[in-house]
């Protein structure tokens, strides 16, 4: 029986362009591109769900397909769903559970993160891991954190009290356990804004579940984000931001759209942290800026390209004093989340990055920025390049630093 | 917002403008809904390619003159053969700072070989359409080789062949078809008839094939002094990779377009993107315009679908949206309209007076010559009817002509995205004087 609403795989003309934009069919002849896994074969797993093949799995969700479609086509979440409708539900795959638990996983780790560095940055281990958890020994892991940047937020609480204009704050898993600097220098730009941050119990975004075919598993983290955000929000009456492009496109599109969650509650108060800037900045709430004599290249990671959200990191960039910019051309890094840290994947994703990557080393800046943490892994450990976050920069510009 | 300028659409008419007001320091924002209609395109641009008895023009800017005079609401009346000229010669240089030259028969049009063997008149192509040297073979009848690859489907040689020989042009000459074989590829695990032109053209990217590909050519193209190929040498410099390929084979290479994605339309539409980011100009993708409020004669502001009540601000915007394909303008059943802000559309509200009886119509279907009205300067009129004055349209959304039955799509977008650009700067000057 076909679902009449979900028919938008009927609107695709064949004309091809998307399977022009597939990072991965660029790359590899292994995935036969968006067109031809998604609205082209859906119309076959309709009649017979048999006809679902194995090359699907190359998809790395990036998304660059759909907005690439002329037509509105939503390529990548039939895709999406093909793929995990077929997945043999209940084995145990060991490595994908890990991965995509990333909250789990970085509580623990970040309980012993000296420990838990040393121990991912042995030869041996990394040896096993391949062997055992078919994660490549190449493969560069983020490294943990001391603590969680909730437990670090707490002693912060008390300062956030006087401002009256607040926001909640999703700082989501790779903030919390991996980059505390991200977090204190919101915190940093926002007071200096007058505004408080709230921080409230969240779960992982569901990213990295979506990612790995934990759909029900994703659900039950959206719900109760969805909750506690919404509680939250209510209480303090501001916007919710993320300084992560993937989860902010999670909370407000993959939980409505593709987890089909009734996320009404936050959807229009949810905004990834530039576009929340921009705003305040063109309200007149612009915190005073020393200048940043820096050369940076910009790199616009996917999902904030399909939320539409580049121009208003682009703003926020160009309004830091004495920041010399350059945009790189919109190309995808590869790394697609937990993709490009998968044995199977790893040779692609990098391919799949190296124009990124020549790109930069072509503009040789100071630093890369980008708005994603995975685009940032993926940089750091295939180039020479340190990778800033625009909100570390406007913290920068906070900072009164010496002429240049 | 600091913006200067925001362009809704980034095709051939959006990224005109886009360009032309980065040139002279404008702030320019483009926000387009998906990849454009010159990836469909044949990468060649048209000025005037036929009369209204269906005669190929000559000489296109002579004709707009004449044209005009008669058809004073075509959008080439805005700006008269002089504006459509100063368009073209900003532009094209432009599209070479990016590695693709465009060329030109001096002053009059010339052919270009369609993907079925007809031959189209046409005022720029790349260099692997038309040339001197291609031109002097033509005229000195020498013989052509029509090859395709071995087992590529969006391409038939034998058809191309087939119509070539009725042309008159080539009326008695040589014309002969074969196939060569895609050497060995490493990295493939795909059967070539699944390939499409865009794989075939990155194998050409990478050189790396090049004199096997060669090789083959010679084994294949006999006495031919020009050999007609797929459009699909190669992207990003493609150039380059032309000439090698001319010098290894000592033929004239000459593409012709196959099935879509058009490669030769990809190349323009990548030089525009290069220049436009390369003067440091905003380009947004992911998300789509759909709406926005005009109040007293100006537009305000516009919203996206991702974004919903969230104003996007500028100066100036241009509305660069395209025709129905891109959803600039829609179709309901008894009803053409612009969807994103509701501007006058000139067409008629009946649907059985928008299509002609016969698909090819010697007099086409009129619903090609509907649009948005402007006045002189560009601006559209809102539902009430009266101007709005920091708004102009561009390309293929405007009313007035009929990019098929005239050839002048290309012609049209460039001269009107180039002229809305020309209105903005001119008003960003006297605001700051």
């Amino acid at each position: 029986m076909i679902k009449l609403e979900n028919i938008s795989f009927d609107h695709c003309l064949k004309c091809t362009v998307c399977t022009i934009y597939c990072p991965v069919a660029k790359v590899t002849h292994l995935f036969p591109g968006p067109k031809q896994s998604g609205p082209d074969a859906e119309r076959l797993r309709i009649k017979n769900p048999e006809l679902v093949d194995a090359s699907l799995k190359y998809c790395s969700n990036c998304k660059r397909c759909e907005i690439a479609c002329p037509s509105g086509v939503q390529i990548a979440s039939i895709i999406q769903e093909a793929k995990w409708n077929y997945v043999r539900k209940g084995m145990f795959r060991p490595r994908d559970f890990f991965m995509s638990r990333t909250d789990l996983v970085g509580s623990i780790a970040t309980r012993v993160s000296t420990i838990a560095n040393f121990v991912l940055g042995l030869s041996l281990v990394k040896f096993f891991m391949e062997i055992i958890l078919k994660i490549p020994m190449k493969s560069v892991f983020p490294s943990y954190a001391s603590g969680t940047f909730v437990n670090k937020f707490s002693r912060l609480r008390k300062s956030q009290a006087p401002y009256a204009n607040r926001v909640t704050y999703f700082h989501g898993c790779f903030v919390n356990y991996n980059n505390h600097r991200l977090g204190r220098d919101l915190v940093r730009v926002l007071n200096a804004m007058n505004i408080g941050i709230d921080i409230t119990d969240e779960k992982c975004c569901g990213v990295p579940l979506i990612a790995n075919g934990y759909l029900e598993k994703a659900k039950k983290n959206g719900i109760y984000n969805i909750r506690s955000l919404s509680r939250m929000q209510r209480a303090n009456g501001g916007k919710i931001v993320s300084t992560s492009s993937s989860c902010s496109y999670a909370l407000k599109h993959e939980y409505s759209h593709f987890l089909k969650l009734d996320n009404s509650a936050i959807y229009d108060d949810v905004e990834y942290i530039t576009k929340f800037l921009f705003d305040q900045f063109e309200a007149g709430n612009m915190p005073a800026m020393n200048p940043v004599p820096l050369r940076v290249a910009y790199h616009s990671p996917c999902h904030l390209e399909r939320l539409g959200g580049v121009i208003y990191t682009i703003d926020i960039l160009k309004r830091i004093p004495g920041l010399d910019l350059v945009i790189l051309h919109s190309e995808c890094c590869g790394i697609a989340g937990t993709y490009g840290f998968k044995k199977e994947y790893y040779q692609i994703s990098k391919r799949i990055g190296s124009q990124l990557f020549q790109l930069i080393e072509h503009v040789n800046p100071e630093f890369v920025v980008t708005d994603c943490e995975t685009c940032s892994l993926q940089i750091e450990s295939n180039t020479e390049y340190r990778v800033l976050h625009p909100v570390n920069l406007l913290a920068m510009a906070l900072e009164s630093m010496p002429e240049a | 917002m600091a913006y200067d300028c925001l362009i809704i659409g980034g095709g051939l008419a959006g990224l005109t403008c886009g360009i032309k007001c980065l040139s002279e320091g404008l702030r320019t924002v483009i926000i387009s809904s998906g990849m454009n209609a010159l990836h469909f395109s044949s990468g060649s641009i048209d000025v005037f390619g036929y009369t209204r008895s269906k005669e190929p023009v000559n000489r296109p800017f002579d004709y707009i003159d004449m044209y005009t005079k008669e058809r004073p609401d075509h959008p080439y009346a805005k700006m008269g053969s002089a504006g459509v000229r100063e368009a073209i010669d900003f532009i094209v240089p432009q599209i070479a700072r990016e590695n693709l030259s465009l060329v030109t028969n001096g002053d009059e049009n010339h052919f270009h070989v369609t993907g079925i063997g007809t031959l189209k008149p046409t005022y720029l192509s790349q260099p692997s359409v038309y040339n001197e040297r291609i031109r002097a073979a033509w005229e000195n009848r020498e013989p052509i080789a029509v090859l395709n690859f071995e087992g590529y489907r969006d391409y038939y040689a034998e058809m191309a062949a087939e119509q070539l020989k009725k042309q008159p042009l080539f009326q008695g000459v040589d014309i002969f078809v074969d196939s060569i074989r895609l050497p060995y590829y490493a990295p493939t695990e795909k059967n070539l008839l699944e390939f499409r032109s865009i794989d075939l053209a990155r194998v050409f990217d990478t050189e790396k094939y090049l004199p096997r590909i060669a090789g083959e050519i010679v084994k294949k193209a006999g006495n031919a002094r020009i050999v007609c190929l797929p459009a699909f040498i190669g992207i990003r410099d493609y150039e380059t990779i032309h000439r090698k390929l001319e010098e290894m084979t000592g033929r004239l290479i000459y593409e012709v377009p196959s099935l879509p994605p058009s490669i030769l339309g990809m190349r323009l539409d990548n030089a525009l993107k290069s220049r436009f980011a390369a003067l440091g100009g905003e380009f947004s993708i992911g998300d789509t315009v759909n709406g926005g409020e005009i109040v007293s004669g100006l537009l305000d502001h516009v919203h996206t679908c991702n974004y919903g009540a969230t104003r996007h601000r500028s100066k100036y915007y241009v509305l660069a949206s395209g025709s129905f394909f891109s959803d600039g303008l829609r179709s309901e059943f008894n009803k053409i309209t612009e969807p994103i802000l509701g501007l006058t559309v000139n067409a008629s509200q009946k649907r059985s007076e928008w299509y002609s009886e016969h698909f090819f119509d010697e007099a086409s279907h009129p619903f090609l010559g509907y649009g948005v009205e402007t006045n002189a300067r560009l601006n559209p009129f809102d539902a009430s009817g009266s101007p709005v004055e920091n708004l102009f349209c561009a390309g293929a959304l405007l009313c007035g002509y009929d990019p098929i039955r005239e050839a002048s799509g290309g012609g049209v977008a460039i001269a009107t995205g180039y002229k809305a650009a020309r209105e903005i700067i001119g008003l960003c000057r006297g605001a700051r004087a």
